[in-house]
């Protein structure tokens, strides 16, 4: 005789001795005036959140005794003011030590839909669970026959009830679904390892009707299974021991509720308008607790911002008569002949000219948009990172034009590189400190930063210069530069008298510029977006900054959010290499990974070597000399065509975005292409402007 | 073979599983341990007495391995209750000079992190109350799980999370109940009282309260901000509250422990086993100058209420 085969006997052996006592007739009388019945699958699906249903458990078969439960009616209330969408209790008592009597306490406490869960097999246990006032009943496949589990199902739906149907295999969701029910519990854990198997419950769950409520049953213990299990599709789950024997039930119950809301909100669409802090299982707050009031403020302050018409009109007033903007799409037919020589595909392709803002670069978007909140918070002092030199440069001007005091941290290393950048923030009023710590490159002028915002929070704002770090930067940053994409969609359309391009190309290091261009465009299928990494001396030399493609990034926190990183075999970052200091970074921002992972986004990368060939393509074809960071994108378009042509394009329409201007990058590629005497290449070797990190 | 259905522990489901056979029964998870809190246990003892706990930092691994063992040995031996043993990290964010150089020269002396579960025996046999203070990508890496396990077979009483706060800790809370280990999560001057609920609340052992905002590191003078941050910590629910950051003398160590429940030093014991130029100093006077060093914040902190 099985377990299950024992408990559905002494279920039912207890079943007749209460016969014996109420009748079936004294039942339905009692039914009749038992509290209405709710309506309980509206409970158990929701589009902002994982129901939870938490469970009056004191034992188990297999693990014996759990929890002392004197009073289930208070316990019942702990849950229900930690959120619980539903209250489910055993009454089983041989070896779950439940009783009709919980139920009864349990259904006079709380106001949310009770579960009477036992091993029920007779019509006398459904009255019984409507005459105690339960909304839903536990009815388990594997005890009943088609006709049994049919009637059964039949008499709960007469009776108002829901009926939990539970299933262990694809066989019994096939009979559960033919009986007719409405809510099925499937189990899904990998016995191995204990852990959610997402793969199998997507198995499980695999074509079942929409109106199908799924809860996941089996294992769910704390916020690590609602996420897993909320991540494969469940709508609901239900808990026992995990918050029956928790030291404080109703904070037990709340984190598995704000962990299911956090997985709806991580996945909300549309694309273009998604919240932070989660991009799918990316991004978040991995910060020291002393950020977090900075972090809020600055929050508060920008929602506050975005629904004050005045705050979009001086923006926009700034981006038109202080930076230029919009900036040009300007079409570049040479350079499409020369991708259609190379490539075999005649495309029409387009140059987004953020290298014609002012200061060169789209990160004037960026940081014109955060010094306005600066003025706003009322704080006097900004700091910010730089690699390549073109934010530093963007956050010094607007320092200077806003009256703001001003601190960039470089590495040591970039700021050899990118000397006249160097003396260009000067210039412009701001501090520059060269970071000689770490690997002397962005991500060690980032931790710098980070160190000077935690002790000078107060009166000091940290403009991060990129869609990475904590919330509220990504989702931020990414709404100063979506202006980017939007008037490239603009400009498309009223220049050129076309509908929508088929491709976009952009850059990625922390992906600023990419999310820019591209944000417009997410929600449109008929777009392919493609983001290119800086390749280094390709993915298998070691020396790159390439953190998508396979053997590359993993997951894993770094200043400040979740995403994907590169990190050796200890979880220690990695050093990055790239030509170009703009990309040279170990992380990406959260949204892209999130872009990546549902496949939204084309993620390659171009070398040093394909990079810089582009650089010199669109110098010559164009007249038009491009950041070594954009270079990355040129290159890409070339990979993007070939991609295209694959997919069948015949005459695509593509926008490069060309993030910023090249002149800063003279010295590197003079030395690359051999355009200097040796005179003055030792002259910039020995100021370090050799374009190499090593 | 015919598939045989067994109960699963802790399957909610009542037939959780379906195992191909039930010979070999599954293996079952861990349910919520309720092992005491072993640094609540240790503030309910000293509380008894009127006494602070004295809680001393030193990264493993620095300034290699062998010797960090010996210089952990060392601080129980010369009268530090809690250890709080660092992993070095290569971006560690809430730290200064001192502790960033002293982890650098733990990784570049080959410092793995699989290594630190004999530290934590170290100061377990020592008779001090093991805690680990990392970084949060170098514990998710390892496997939070894994590390619990680890951790906790080792001896390990709890984590100390400098970058990672209680909204993102969910993983971690959980492994945390399994094991029973401590989760220690820090507080600021400027944390909200909203703030200092959530903390208070998610905190298990003591909440670490940072004497000032900044990084940790030395410093000549320290303000009232602790003391207040302190009572509003308690006010908010917490039971325990130790602070650290900028903590460096005896005189430092004896004020801050008339008020507080532990006074947590770093960078000053670091610093014993560097010379003035950053330098590793000599062994032999490194351990002898951290044993004094100890030995000094000790009893100042021991002996403050009395």
């Amino acid at each position: 005789m099985s377990v299950l085969d024992e408990l559905v006997a002494g279920a039912l052996e207890d079943q007749r001795d209460r016969a014996r006592v109420t009748s079936l007739d004294e039942l339905k009388a009692m039914a009749a005036s038992a509290p209405a019945p709710m309506d309980a699958k509206r409970w158990l699906r929701r589009d902002d959140g994982v129901p939870v249903i938490a469970e009056i458990k004191r034992a188990s078969p297999s693990k014996g005794r759990l929890a002392d439960i004197d009073d289930p009616a208070s316990l019942a209330r702990a849950y229900e003011r930690g959120g619980a969408a539903a209250i489910s209790v055993l009454t089983e008592g041989r070896r779950f030590l439940g009783a009709l009597d919980d139920l009864d306490a349990v259904r006079a406490a709380v106001g949310v839909p009770v579960l009477r869960k036992d091993f029920i097999t007779t019509d006398y246990q459904i009255w019984e669970a409507r005459a105690h006032g339960a909304d839903i009943v536990l009815l388990i496949v594997a005890a009943l026959d088609d006709d049994a589990l049919g009637r059964l199902l039949a008499l709960t739906h007469e009776l108002g009830m829901t009926a939990l149907v539970e299933t262990h295999t694809r066989e019994e969701i096939e009979r559960a679904v033919a009986a007719g029910a409405h809510v099925i519990g499937i189990n899904a854990r990998d016995l191995k390892n204990l852990r959610v198997d997402v793969g199998r419950y997507a198995a499980l769950a695999d074509g079942l009707p929409d109106d199908v409520i799924k809860v996941a049953e089996s294992g769910v213990f704390g916020e690590t299974e609602v996420e897993d299990y909320a991540r494969a599709g469940a709508d609901a789950v239900l808990v026992g021991e995990g918050v029956a024997t928790a030291e404080d039930h109703e904070l037990a119950v709340e984190r598995l509720v704000n962990a299911g809301i956090k997985v709806k909100a991580s996945q909300a669409q549309p694309l273009g308008t998604h919240h932070g802090p989660y991009y799918g299982r990316f991004g978040g707050r991995y910060v020291p607790e002393a950020l977090v009031t900075a972090l809020d403020e600055l929050e508060r302050v920008y929602e506050d911002a975005k629904r004050d018409p005045e705050f979009h009109k001086e923006l926009a007033r700034l981006n038109k008569q202080y930076v230029g903007r919009p900036s040009p799409l300007t079409e570049a037919p040479r350079f499409a002949e020369r991708l259609r020589e190379r490539t075999g595909l005649d495309a029409r392709v387009f140059l987004k000219r953020e290298d014609l803002n002012h200061t060169g670069a789209h990160k004037i978007n960026n940081a014109i948009g955060q010094a306005l909140l600066v003025k706003r918070m009322g704080k006097t002092r900004v700091i910010a990172e730089t690699g390549a030199g073109q934010h530093g440069v963007a956050t010094a001007t607007v320092c200077a034009m806003l009256g703001l005091k001003c601190r960039i941290y470089m590495g040591q290393i970039d700021a050899r590189r990118q000397a006249l950048n160097v003396a260009r923030m000067r210039m412009l009023g701001a501090e520059v400190v060269e970071v000689t710590l770490g690997d002397r490159i962005l991500k060690d002028a980032i931790n710098e930063a980070l160190r000077d915002w935690v002790t000078n929070v107060k009166d000091t704002h940290y403009l991060l210069g990129t869609v990475a770090g904590p919330h509220p930067f990504p989702e931020m940053v990414r709404d100063f530069q979506k202006v980017i994409g939007e008037e490239a969609k603009e400009q498309l359309r009223d220049w050129y008298g076309i509908d929508h391009p088929d491709a976009i190309c952009a850059c990625v290091g922390g992906g600023s510029n990419a999310i820019g261009i591209m944000n417009a465009f997410l929600d449109d299928p008929r777009v392919n977006l493609y983001g290119y990494e800086a390749g280094g001396d390709g993915p298998e030399s070691g020396r790159h900054a390439i953190r998508f493609a396979p053997g590359t990034g993993e997951l894993g926190m770094f200043q400040g959010a979740k995403s994907y990183l590169l990190e050796n075999d200890e979880g220690q970052t990695l050093d990055t290499y790239s030509i170009s200091a703009g990309l040279d970074y170990a992380s990406v921002g959260p949204e892209h990974a999130w872009l990546k992972e549902i496949g939204r986004v084309n993620y390659s990368w171009a070398t040093d070597g394909e990079a810089m060939s582009a650089f010199r393509d669109l110098c010559e074809t164009e007249g038009i000399i491009p950041a070594i960071e954009s270079s990355h994108a040129v290159a890409g378009a070339y990979k993007a065509a070939a991609d295209l042509k694959a997919k069948g394009y015949e005459h695509p329409v593509m926008i490069v975005n060309i993030s910023g201007r090249g002149d800063k990058d003279m010295n590197t590629a003079g030395k690359w292409f051999g355009y200097l005497t040796d005179e003055q290449s030792k002259a910039l070797e020995a100021n370090g402007a050799q374009g190499d990190n090593a | 073979m015919r598939e045989t259905i067994e109960i699963i522990e802790n399957g909610d489901g009542f037939v959780a599983d379906v195992t191909e056979t039930a010979a070999t029964g599954p293996v079952q998870p861990l349910g919520i341990s309720h092992r005491p809190s072993p640094c609540r246990r240790l503030f309910a003892e000293y509380k008894a007495q009127d006494m602070p706990a004295f809680i001393g930092y030193l990264p493993f691994g620095f300034p290699d391995t062998d010797l960090s063992l010996e210089a952990l040995r060392t601080m129980v031996d010369n009268g530090t209750d809690i250890v709080e043993i660092g992993l070095p990290y290569s971006d560690p964010v809430m730290d200064g000079p001192v502790i960033q150089a002293a982890s650098q020269i733990a990784l570049r002396n080959g410092e793995r992190i699989a290594g630190v579960f004999r530290a934590v025996e170290t100061v377990a046999n020592a008779g001090g109350v093991p805690l680990i203070m990392s970084y949060w990508n170098l514990i998710f890496h390892y496997g939070v799980e894994r590390f619990a396990t680890d951790f906790a077979n080792a001896g390990g009483a709890g984590l100390i999370t400098p970058d990672l706060i209680p909204d993102e800790a969910g993983e971690w809370i959980e492994a945390s109940d399994r094991h029973g280990l401590d989760r220690i999560f820090l507080v600021s001057p400027d944390s909200t009282d909203a703030r200092l609920r959530v903390v208070a609340r998610n905190t298990r052992g003591f909440v670490y309260a940072a004497a000032r905002m900044g990084v940790t590191g030395e410093r000549s003078t320290l303000d009232d901000s602790s003391r207040e941050l302190v009572e509003r910590t308690r006010a908010a629910g917490a039971e325990n509250v130790c602070v650290g950051i900028g903590v460096s003398t005896p005189a430092q160590g004896a004020s801050v422990g008339r008020y507080a429940d532990g006074v947590i030093v770093g960078s000053a014991l670091v610093h014993t086993l560097l010379d003035e130029h950053g330098d590793v100093r000599d062994p032999v006077q490194g351990i002898s100058a951290l044993a004094n060093t100890t030995a000094a914040l000790a009893e100042a902190i021991h002996g403050c209420r009395r």
